[in-house]
């Protein structure tokens, strides 16, 4: 970036001259308006001294232009009517900024999304709203004052909620950076789904071993401090500076002095379905989610504890571990930047009455399958159907459950990774057992990544497993507990019904069933889905609206391994980013008192949302903290005596807006 | 060519997508359909297609890809209309809506099956009623209401010859005698055009 030569002196009391300039964005305006007409309408408004079009005036070529007229000192104020502000505001601003003149002298008229976008056909329609767009563009324009942007330092320390591989990889990146991250796990274990799985496609590498050294990592890290077994419970502050409250749960034992013997298990009495294995094993009250936690130590858990004070006997836990009143601890850090990456839940397929899930007993689910296929799993790697723990002869899997639903209750996107889980398992289950009937019931099968085309190719070819297109329609089961399928062979357009000894259900990924607290405490919004929503689906797919917030992972939409740890590379990349500069910019669209006018009052200060006014005691006055203040504008309609301007949005400005807009 | 070769040969290529039919489904407001991945839920859990030929999504899927020869097909009557495609088309599609309208297009282009017509057009017209109580078949039932003292025809429109007129006047406003006529008319035309083929040959 090259700072202006010369710096222009505007102080809002000269006579506007402002220069419009009217963008073709290829065809996308001027394949619909002719842009030509609406630079002479734009040069019949009042104070317009320039006016002028160009293919794309976001290029090289086209800044230039903008740029020349400034510096000439043609103009002292800048239009654009082109795209949306979210697109190239920044871009044209830096134009300004380059060339001389307050960045905040700028206003773009959005005739793109707004007008030629919205009425392709309609081709007079959206010129007369391009004019009025352009109109209003220029009143605002007219009436624009500089401003200065603020600067605020950002801590270098990161939070990263979910210590899945995502939460896992972007803090071994910033860790490694020299950032203090502090890594937020909800259970009393890092590693996430990945720990759950057995192998991973196309590559068919063992999960745990790829995963569990990278836990290791992070628990050796220094930079990292992890909180297991903690929620993150409130968060305020803005970026660069967000105050964190976590709390610890209580794990009942004292994670200090806890060794992992392990002798506290064998004797506890309580044993209740493990989570890890859903439902599919055991586990005691007091509890390692499995062998290579980390951190390895015990936690009791208390819905399902007796407090029979057997485990804490001393020839027990010979460490005196055991604390039944142990209580939550509530720990306070400040961070600059923030990264979400909460994974995702599995989709209940017991809505789906047709396919028997929870009613018959060889009916289980994709991450169940994963389970019963695992070495560490509760068979030890040799897979059985529940029923009679006999290994099935015959399996069908069925795809897309839950998911590429439009009913009500499913999900309408595709989950990504069940096309490969669904051939990755029946590979492995044939790997073992090769006389075994395999059947893949698919709509379509969706093999986009590197390496997934030539998995799936090998799955029908060296292991000879079967692909049936076609959607099981129901199921019934028979008295040896076996499945009856009845589906089409849609290739065929055939009904076929086959008799199978275990039934799979390559169920979908969903966002966290309780995403909206996340959303609320951070302020960051989610798509349709339920899944965090990125702040531009191409150009920033790691950053949310919020500034200084980042998403990683699932907890973005549906992605496999590599897709996520590449996603939380990207995040840690971008936090960096900030950090790495140790400062950030904050657009000064805050509010000001005007002193005189305030009656101290305080409506305002009891309405902001953000905490952002104090109230000045000696001159009896409301005062704006400029950081802490959004933007929001709720002071400003409170007000009653008129006292709180916005900056870049107050009345006059909007007033001109509003004439302009009415005037016929 | 000698007949030997020729019974091997089949020219049922499709040329080129024909939406007329199609259209007809968007103008009823069904344009949901477009939405459908072939996935097959409903043929696999047809009842009816597990016993007959018909085949729900292959019905549709013919006509919306412009293969009329569905509409002569007698397999679109076979659906007994129990909706379970209905309820279980996982992108909400309303199949059983779908299959009632093709039978729509089918009879006004004519396609009607001999029992459907005269049951519309002989004993629905003139008796308004689809199942009548009068005639042999029901006589059983005449002797039972005449052994308890009642009359032998229970009071509905059947036994008020005003009432029937009435059915009559708005089945005519409606548009059903006149769909019924021109199914016959559409249908004795293409009888001919068939009678002539065959006398040709």
């Amino acid at each position: 970036m090259t700072e202006a030569k010369n710096e222009i002196k505007i102080t809002g009391r000269e006579v506007p001259r402002i220069g419009v300039y009217v963008c073709h964005c290829g065809i996308n305006i001027g394949g619909v308006v002719s842009v030509p007409d609406l630079v002479e309408y734009a040069k019949t408004l009042p104070n317009v001294v320039v006016g002028r079009e160009y293919k794309f005036f976001c290029s090289d070529n086209g800044q230039e232009i903008i740029k020349k007229d400034i510096e000439d000192g043609l103009i002292n104020r800048v239009v654009v009517a082109a795209c949306s502000p979210r697109m190239h505001e920044p871009t044209f601003r830096l134009v300004c900024k380059e060339a001389g003149l307050n960045q905040f002298l700028f206003e773009q008229a959005n005739i793109r999304e707004h007008a030629t976008w919205v009425n392709m056909r309609d081709h007079e329609g959206a010129y007369e709203i391009a004019k009025d767009h352009i109109k209003m563009a220029v009143a605002k324009a007219r009436k624009l004052l500089p401003l200065e942007v603020q600067k605020v330092n950002v801590e270098p320390s990161c939070l990263i909620i979910g210590a899945g591989i995502a939460g896992m990889n972007a803090a071994l990146d910033l860790g490694a950076e020299g950032y203090q991250v502090h890594l937020v796990e909800r259970t009393p274990t890092i590693g996430g789904h990945m720990a759950q799985l057995d192998k991973t496609f196309p590559t068919m590498d063992c999960s745990a071993c790829i995963l569990t050294p990278r836990m290791v990592d992070v628990a050796r890290e220094k930079n990292i401090e992890i909180h297991s077994y903690s929620e993150v419970v409130d968060v305020s502050g803005y970026v660069g500076n967000f105050n964190v409250t976590i709390m610890h749960k209580p794990h009942y034992v004292n994670q200090e002095t806890c060794t992992g013997c392990g002798a506290c298990v064998d004797i506890c009495p309580v044993t209740c379905g493990n989570e890890f294995d859903l439902g599919l094993a055991t586990r005691k009250a007091i509890y390692i989610p499995f062998p290579q936690a980390v951190p390895g130590k015990y936690t009791i858990d208390m819905n399902k504890c007796i407090q029979c004070g057997l485990c804490a006997r001393t020839d027990i836990c010979e460490p005196g571990a055991i604390n039944y009143d142990d209580k939550p601890e509530y720990v306070k850090v400040k961070v600059g930047t923030i990264i979400i990456a909460t994974g995702w839940d599995l989709y209940d397929a017991t809505e789906l009455k047709q396919y028997g899930f929870g009613r018959y007993p060889n009916v289980i689910n994709g991450l169940q399958m994963e389970r019963l296929l695992s070495s560490t799993g509760p068979l030890e790697g040799k897979p059985a159907r529940p029923s009679d723990l006999k290994a099935p002869h015959s399996i069908a899997f069925l795809q897309c459950v839950g998911s590429r639903n439009f009913r009500d209750g499913g999900n309408q996107y595709c989950s990504r990774v069940c096309c490969m889980y669904a051939t990755k398992q029946a590979r492995q289950y044939k790997e073992k057992h090769p006389e075994a009937e395999i059947y893949i019931f698919y709509m379509d099968i969706r093999a986009f990544g590197k390496g997934y085309e030539e998995f799936y190719e090998s799955a029908a070819r060296e292991y000879g497993i079967t692909y049936v297109r076609g959607r099981i329609a129901e199921i019934t089961e028979d008295e040896n507990h076996d499945i009856i399928i009845r589906a089409e062979d849609t290739l065929l357009q055939t009904p076929i019904e086959v008799k199978v000894e275990m039934f799979v259900l390559s169920t979908g990924l969903e966002a966290k069933e309780d995403a909206d607290k996340i959303s609320s405490l951070l302020s960051v919004q989610r798509s349709s889905d339920g899944f965090f929503m990125e702040a531009h689906p191409k150009l920033k797919p790691v950053d949310t609206l919020t500034n200084g917030i980042f998403v990683a992972g699932v907890a973005q939409g549906p992605k496999d391994i590599p897709d996520t740890v590449s996603q939380a590379k990207g995040a840690a990349s971008s936090a960096a980013t900030l950090m790495a500069k140790g400062e950030v910019e904050i657009e000064p669209y805050y509010s000001v008192v005007i002193e005189h006018q305030c009656s101290g009052c305080r409506s305002c200060q009891s309405l902001c949302p953000f905490g952002a006014i104090d109230f000045d005691e000696f001159k009896n006055i409301a005062v704006v903290n400029p950081v802490l203040c959004k933007g929001c504008g709720t002071c400003v309609s409170a007000c009653p005596s008129q006292a709180l301007v916005q900056n870049h949005f107050a009345n006059f400005q909007l007033n001109e807006i509003i004439n302009w807009a009415l005037k016929q | 060519m000698s007949d030997n070769v020729e019974k091997y040969i089949k020219r049922n290529v499709n040329k080129g997508i024909n939406s007329r039919i199609a259209q007809k489904f968007v103008d009823a407001g069904l344009e949901v359909m477009r939405s459908c991945i072939n996935c097959g839920t409903c043929t696999g859990g047809c009842p009816s297609g597990r016993r007959t030929a018909y085949r729900t999504r292959s019905a549709i899927r013919r006509a919306l890809t412009g293969d009329e020869s569905v509409l002569s097909d007698i397999d679109i009557w076979l659906c007994s209309t129990c909706y379970y495609c209905y309820e279980r088309c996982p992108r909400n599609i309303p199949v059983t809506d779908m299959i009632i309208k093709l039978r729509n297009i089918a009879v006004e282009e004519g396609y009607i099956l001999d029992p459907h017509f005269s049951l519309a057009n002989d004993i629905f017209y003139v008796t308004g009623h689809g199942v009548p109580a009068n005639g042999e078949a029901n006589k059983k039932w005449q002797d039972l209401r005449e052994s308890y003292g009642l009359p032998p025809l229970p009071p509905t429109v059947h036994t008020h010859p005003e009432a029937v007129k009435e059915v009559q006047e708005l089945l005519k406003s409606v548009g059903f005698t006149e769909l019924m006529e021109n199914a016959a008319k559409l249908k004795g035309e293409r009888a001919k055009k068939e009678e002539k083929k065959e006398e040709v040959k």
